[in-house]
């Protein structure tokens, strides 16, 4: 009786073993880590929208190669810890490559979790340069990083003719970061930088650095914080007369700028990740995303869309699921086109060439820069 | 620019930020003077009145445009508005305690100041409101040196405010009963003044002021949130010490002054606009080492 049981004991294993072995031919698993609770909810839920809608155009063509995909998605409420236990319950779930990651600082410590599991994993939106550096190669990242917007601003202001450029930050990591890498690469360019200058939060009276700011004539000046202050620096620059160029950092991408600063607006510049709204070649995808979910796409909607588009791709390339044969497409990656632009990596896995697009304002919104 | 024009404008910078700081600087001057309360709710007072006015606004520019008439108006009803919200306040939360020791009735005021605050914040989900009339950039230019009829008007409005204010403290009877609180409420009480009632009208004219120097930062700046009272509150607090606290020409020298000091603080050679708070705040400590009573304050003689 003993013996028998354990046969079918035996038996019973050999099956799931076969069974998973027969499910693991046609179908890949692709793990989501996107914050799906906590403050940066939304954002999440639009990227998972995106990659989901992704994986339903790409199953409904047949799959890759014969292959399924099921997805499994994984919270990491923007939350460091949460997102250590999200990739360890994506690695335990065994999947063939991991895209999403919103938060830098929750994503951050999940690299080397997928890096030791060799997992590729397809950043979509996490863009600190701190990823690059911690990266332990399995890791893409498609969004671009803070330098690639510094650039972005740099090559503007060559093109605008800006020989003196004036920079105001808020004194926060991301603003002082901005305005000390557009330093740095507007030095390079031959830009040079006639004034640094700090506001404070909250502030609403700016006339005196305004009029530091004229004394010293620059070509142009560049705003790298948030829209609400901005809009009354902007403001003041235009009622003192300060006619010249104006530029924006991506802190400052909201329509709530124009509705603020009101005609002073007109025409300023701003830097600003692909969003769908702005690019053309993302038409198709706004209007099924619509359809599907009922809600316009969020700002991270087209890269997510992207990247999971990238990753199917890289496999169909690889010709296989192995994890080491897709990090090997992945960096080998050369004429993908995605609706915010072709990707190309760098040896460091980041994006080749800036995905910024600049906008500028037309009324009470913003139009993409022609 | 010439340094001629850099100082000139800055000048005019000055003063401008000044009369902000003196219309708030005043409200908390008045009160402290008459019942001995630093009353930090004055900057959320200052906040509510850019809210209450942004609403009135709203209302009256569909019936008198949203030019000067309009703002004018919406002015008005706004200081008498929030006025009413100061005196209700200071009912319901300072009259109860002016007995009590002066620390409850400090830690009183910064419950008020965090109920204003947080109550607009959940009213308006914490966004800034455009605060749009219509009035344009259109001004005097003296060479590099420019002034906005907006910015005229400002300047002169505070000064129209503060002379009001003046003759109604030193030429009316309202006034004098204030400045006889000020110095013993006791000897009033027993002079048949109705002293909770003086109070409460030196509420109702400190909330006014703050609510006309918010109305007229919307109107000028443009946009308005729950936050803007935090900073603008410590400056006038700050100017407030500095003109000597209980004194009303104090107030009003003293925020000039730190407009003043805050616009050519930017100007510093060789360091950036950042440092312009560490100017005026040092301007400030050095002030109370070597006149602790402010420029214009009385000593005060303490009896235990």
């Amino acid at each position: 009786m003993r013996k028998v049981f354990s046969v079918c004991l035996i038996l019973a294993g050999l099956f799931m073993v076969m069974s998973n072995a027969a499910f693991a031919t046609d179908e890949l698993k692709i793990g989501i880590m996107v914050p799906t609770t906590g403050s940066e909810a939304t954002y999440g839920k639009d990227m998972e929208n995106a990659i989901l809608l992704a994986v339903s155009e790409i199953n409904a063509k047949g799959g890759i190669a014969g292959k399924t995909i099921v997805t499994v998605t994984a919270d990491d409420a923007c939350d460091p810890q949460q997102a250590a236990a999200a990739a360890s319950k994506l690695v335990s779930e065994n999947v063939n490559a991991v895209v999403g990651g919103y938060c830098s600082g929750a994503t951050l410590p999940t690299l080397k979790i997928y890096g030791d599991a060799g997992i590729p994993i397809v950043l979509t939106a996490a863009n600190s340069t701190k990823l690059v550096s911690a990266n332990p190669g399995n890791t893409f990242l498609v969004n671009s990083t803070g330098d690639d917007q510094a650039i972005t601003a740099v090559n503007l202001f060559k093109q605008k003719g800006v020989k003196k450029l004036a920079v105001i930050h808020q004194g926060d990591g991301y603003s002082e970061d901005l305005a000390k890498l557009t330093e740095k690469k507007g030095k390079e360019a031959g830009i040079e930088i006639v004034a640094m200058e700090v506001v404070n939060k909250g502030e609403q009276d700016h006339s005196a650095l305004v009029t530091r700011l004229k004394s010293k004539s620059p070509d142009a000046v560049f705003w790298t914080a948030y829209y609400a202050d901005g809009a009354l620096v902007i403001k003041q620059l235009r009622q003192n007369g300060y006619m010249k160029l104006i530029a924006v950092g991506d802190g400052s991408n909201s329509p709530k700028l124009m509705e603020i600063a009101g005609k002073a607006a007109e025409g300023v510049f701003c830097f600003s990740n692909p969003t769908v709204e702005y690019l053309p070649s993302a038409k198709a995808f706004g209007e099924n995303y619509k359809k599907k979910f009922n809600q316009e796409p969020g700002p991270y909607s087209a890269l997510s869309y992207d990247g999971m588009n990238l990753l199917a791709d890289a496999i169909k390339r690889a010709g296989s699921a192995d994890k080491a044969a897709i990090v090997k497409a992945l960096k080998a990656t050369k004429d993908f086109n995605g609706i915010a632009g072709p990707i190309v990596f760098t040896p460091e896995n980041k994006l080749a060439r800036s995905n910024f697009v600049v906008l500028v304002a037309k009324g009470a919104n913003w139009e993409l820069n022609k | 620019m010439s340094n001629l024009d850099i100082i000139l404008q800055q000048l005019a910078n000055g003063l401008i930020l000044g009369s902000f700081y003196s219309l708030v600087a005043l409200g908390y001057t008045m009160v402290y003077g008459i019942i001995k309360l630093l009353n930090f709710a004055h900057g959320d007072i200052y906040m509510v009145g850019a809210f209450i006015g942004f609403s009135i606004l709203s209302v009256v520019s569909g019936i008198l445009g949203d030019g000067w008439t309009g703002i004018v108006a919406t002015m008005a009803l706004s200081m008498i508005a929030v006025g009413f919200i100061g005196v209700i306040i200071q009912r319901i939360a300072y009259r109860p305690m002016l007995q009590a020791p002066r620390l409850s009735i400090l830690i009183t005021a910064l419950a008020v100041s965090l109920i204003l605050y947080n109550l607009v914040m959940s009213i308006t989900d914490g966004e800034f409101k455009a605060f749009t009339v219509g009035l344009g950039y259109e001004g005097i230019s003296m060479g590099e040196v420019y002034i906005t009829f907006t910015q005229m008007v400002l300047v002169s409005a505070t000064a129209v405010l503060m002379t009001i204010l003046h003759l109604f403290i030193n030429k009316t009877m309202y006034g004098k009963a204030m400045r006889a609180i000020s110095i013993d409420q006791d000897a009033c009480r027993l002079m048949g003044i109705d002293v909770n009632r003086v109070i409460a009208v030196t509420f109702f004219v400190g909330s006014a002021l703050a609510a006309a120097a918010g109305v007229m930062a919307g109107v000028y700046y443009g946009s308005i949130h729950f936050f803007m009272g935090f900073v603008i509150g410590l400056k006038a607090f700050t100017a407030a010490v500095m003109g000597g606290i209980g004194s009303i020409p104090g107030a009003m020298l003293g925020g000039l002054i730190l407009g003043l000091l805050e616009s050519f603080g930017t100007q510093i050679p060789f360091i950036g606009s950042e440092w312009k708070d560490v100017f005026a705040f040092g301007i400030l400590i050095l002030l109370l080492v070597f006149k602790p009573t402010g420029l214009l304050g009385r000593t005060e003689i303490e009896r235990m």
